[in-house]
């Protein structure tokens, strides 16, 4: 009896040991990324809180200001401007970017000549620098650019309130177009080909497979895009600044949360870091919310 | 195997400590370093500033002072140094930012390097002083000035035949008259930004101020500006395919333009081939303009204090100043520095100009000019737009 415990426990303890020692080495593993994130994700964040509850000028700390920051932050008329300002910038750009982004994706998943030219061009805006694209794109649609010659306009796009939005909305769906194209390009590649083998036994229209297969077999693409993508668009900044000269204007159209905070922050050496970092705090909470419900729903589905 | 590593590693620890101890030893020649940070209009700017910083340099054997250009977004670049404990030591420093800095800590107060050095500031013209000098402190000495002018382009008044305006009525006929026979066929005849510093000039002159803002003669001249735009007489330089109302002058979509002695270096570099003229700025109840000037001042947390004042005082002094002006680039900030010549139209604006920048300045003037471009297109009232100015300079 003694022995066949012995027996058994001599093996268990040692896998015991096996396992920590592999668990041991996962830690180390992650030691330095978990150091990293640390370092620029956790301490920074914490560093913001604190700072949010104090009146902080350029030179540091000047003293404890409770929840007078937050006050501030949430009865000011151009916050609510500026939120109201990207909700509606994120609810026209993400639907736009992800159908563009599918669209080039159909196109350069199917056998076309010269399928891989394609792929690098309609990826190329992707990677160039959006401040370069930007500046030439308010060029091209000024009073008297390039596109207003064309087609007979006298409005400079981006610099009029009723437009400057929209001329966002799409240069950032053009832009961003090529990055969603290759998430969806990879989720099609997935889609075993014997469902469309399926589908053609049964004689099924190109049309109908698309949004009776294709559509829905991609829906872990179309969520980690509408996740990935309406967060980046919560966080425009260089395009409202470049395009407003940092000012948010003519009559805070382009005032947005990300440009709020800079403008508090730093524009003009203001160093009015307190109320920036509430502002941020508030702006996080608003975008973590949002996140959780999304997942709540479209995650749920996902998930089934 | 490890070994041969450590050995390794000492020995250059060991190079690494000699190396330093033989720089230590050729600064023994006791050069202080000080370092000058500003922004630039282009290269003729920097080349122009380099030799002034050249000639002191070669005058002041124990100083060695290099000039750092920070382009794009200068207080938000400054704002970030300031943050760190490590500014420049002698900075530019524009009237608008100037009270915001000083209260937050930044600058150091010049009164007691006055003092000790028996420095004149009497020659400063006192308007542009005042400009930099809060609470009695001294926070910096203006490096130079302008104010605005008013500037026609030949082409469009030779074509209607006018002479140069100088109250609003004859600039509101002579817009009529080139908007009538077509004188600035690509455009508008006048240029006009959505911007309280161009806006500013006008309250002025209809006997306005920023501390009572939302009275009626403000009212009235913020009407006869924005009226402008909404007869037809001028636009935002936006709509005539520009990004500021001089390059409206040069591509000749704009026949009148308000703008500062930075005018003409733009133009004789970017638009040689249009020629325009230089007048005083228009009257209305009285002279009314704006005097954009910027300092040199000494940062709070520099290391080099005496050096840094002696760069300083020595760039504002008449000597410095006069090569410094000697290109036109600007017009001298003090009474006994002749600025070079074609300059009378903006040295005349003189007795009536009002230092540019006002309370909460960052917030405020964002405030102002959004409202001032929904005046503009009818979207806000001009007593919202001055209720709001008023609220937000209170801060």
């Amino acid at each position: 009896m003694a022995a066949v415990t012995e027996a058994a426990r001599a093996p268990r303890s040692s896998m015991l040991g096996v396992k920590l020692r592999e668990a041991g080495w996962g830690y180390a593993f992650v030691l330095v990324p978990m150091a990293v994130f640390g370092l620029f994700f956790i301490y920074p964040f914490a560093y913001m809180l604190y700072i949010s509850f104090h009146h902080w000028g350029i030179l540091g700390n000047q003293g404890s200001a409770g929840w007078s920051n937050y006050h501030d932050v949430l009865s000011d008329p151009i916050f609510h401007t500026a939120l109201k300002n990207i909700f509606e910038y994120t609810v026209g750009v993400v639907p736009l970017e992800m159908a563009l982004g599918l669209s080039l994706a159909l196109v350069v998943n199917s056998k076309i000549r010269g399928r891989n030219f394609f792929r690098s061009a309609f990826y190329f805006p992707s990677i160039a620098s959006s401040v370069a694209i930007t500046t030439i794109a308010l060029y091209i649609f000024n009073a008297n650019g390039l596109f207003n010659r064309i087609f007979g306009f006298h409005t400079p796009w981006f610099t009029t309130a009723s437009t400057d939005t929209w001329a966002i909305v799409g240069l950032n769906a053009w832009t961003t177009s090529g990055t969603i194209m290759l998430w969806y390009l990879a989720a099609l590649q997935a889609i075993p080909t014997d469902v469309y083998e399926a589908a053609a036994l049964d004689n099924t229209g190109a049309w109908r497979t698309f949004w009776r297969i294709t559509f829905p077999l991609l829906r872990p693409a179309h969520f980690f895009v509408l996740v990935v993508f309406g967060v980046g668009a919560l966080k425009l900044f260089d395009q409202s600044y470049i395009a407003s000269g940092g000012s948010g204007g003519p009559n805070y159209s382009l005032y947005n949360p990300v440009i709020y905070i800079y403008r508090r922050a730093f524009a003009g050496g203001a160093g009015d870091f307190g109320h920036a970092a509430a502002a941020g705090v508030v702006y996080f909470l608003i975008i973590l919310a949002l996140t959780i419900v999304q997942r709540l729903t479209v995650g749920r589905q996902e998930a089934q | 195997m490890r070994k041969p590593l450590l050995v390794c590693l000492a020995l250059a620890a060991v190079v690494a400590l000699v190396a330093t101890a033989a720089q230590a030893g050729t600064h023994k020649a006791k050069v202080t370093n000080v370092t000058l940070a500003g922004w630039s209009s282009g290269p003729d700017e920097d080349q122009l500033l380099n030799q002034v910083i050249a000639k002191f340099n070669a005058t002041h054997p124990t100083i060695h002072a290099t000039f750092s250009v920070i382009n794009g977004d200068y207080a938000t670049a400054m704002t970030a140094r300031f943050a760190a404990h490590n500014p420049p030591d002698v900075f530019y420093v524009d009237s608008s930012v100037a009270p915001g800095w000083a209260a937050q800590g930044v600058l150091e107060p010049l009164n007691s390097y006055i003092k000790k050095s028996k420095y004149d500031t009497s020659k400063f013209y006192p308007r542009l002083l005042n400009a930099f000098t809060i609470g009695g402190k001294v926070y910096g000495f203006p490096k130079d000035w302008s104010p605005l002018a008013m500037e026609i382009s030949n082409a469009a008044i030779a074509k209607v035949g006018g002479k140069a305006p100088k109250n609003w009525a004859q600039l509101q006929a002579l817009a009529q008259k080139m908007a009538a026979e077509n004188a600035v066929p690509n455009g508008k005849p006048i240029c006009l930004s959505a911007d309280w510093a161009r806006l500013l000039p006008f309250v002025f002159q209809n006997g306005g101020s920023l501390s009572n803002i939302q009275s009626a003669a403000v009212k009235q001249a913020v009407n006869f500006y924005v009226g402008l735009i909404q007869k037809g007489l001028a636009q935002t330089p936006d709509k005539l395919g520009a990004g500021w109302c001089g390059e409206a002058l040069g591509k000749q979509s704009a026949g009148i333009i308000f703008e500062g002695n930075w005018l003409l270096p733009y133009m004789s570099s970017t638009y040689p081939q249009v020629k325009y003229g230089i007048y005083p700025m228009v009257k209305q109840k009285t002279g009314g303009n704006l005097g954009f000037t910027v300092s040199y001042s000494l940062a709070k947390d520099s290391k080099n204090k005496q050096a840094a004042w002696t760069l300083l005082s020595w760039l504002t002094s008449k000597q410095g100043q006069t090569l410094w002006i000697s290109k036109g680039l600007a017009l001298p900030s003090r009474s006994d520095v002749k600025a070079i010549g074609g300059r009378q139209a903006f040295l005349s604006a003189a007795p009536y100009v009002h230092g540019w920048g006002f309370p909460n300045f960052s917030t405020a003037y964002s405030i102002m000019n959004n409202d001032l471009s929904a005046v503009i297109t009818g979207s806000k009232s001009v007593d919202q737009m001055l209720a709001d100015a008023a609220n937000a300079m209170k801060g």
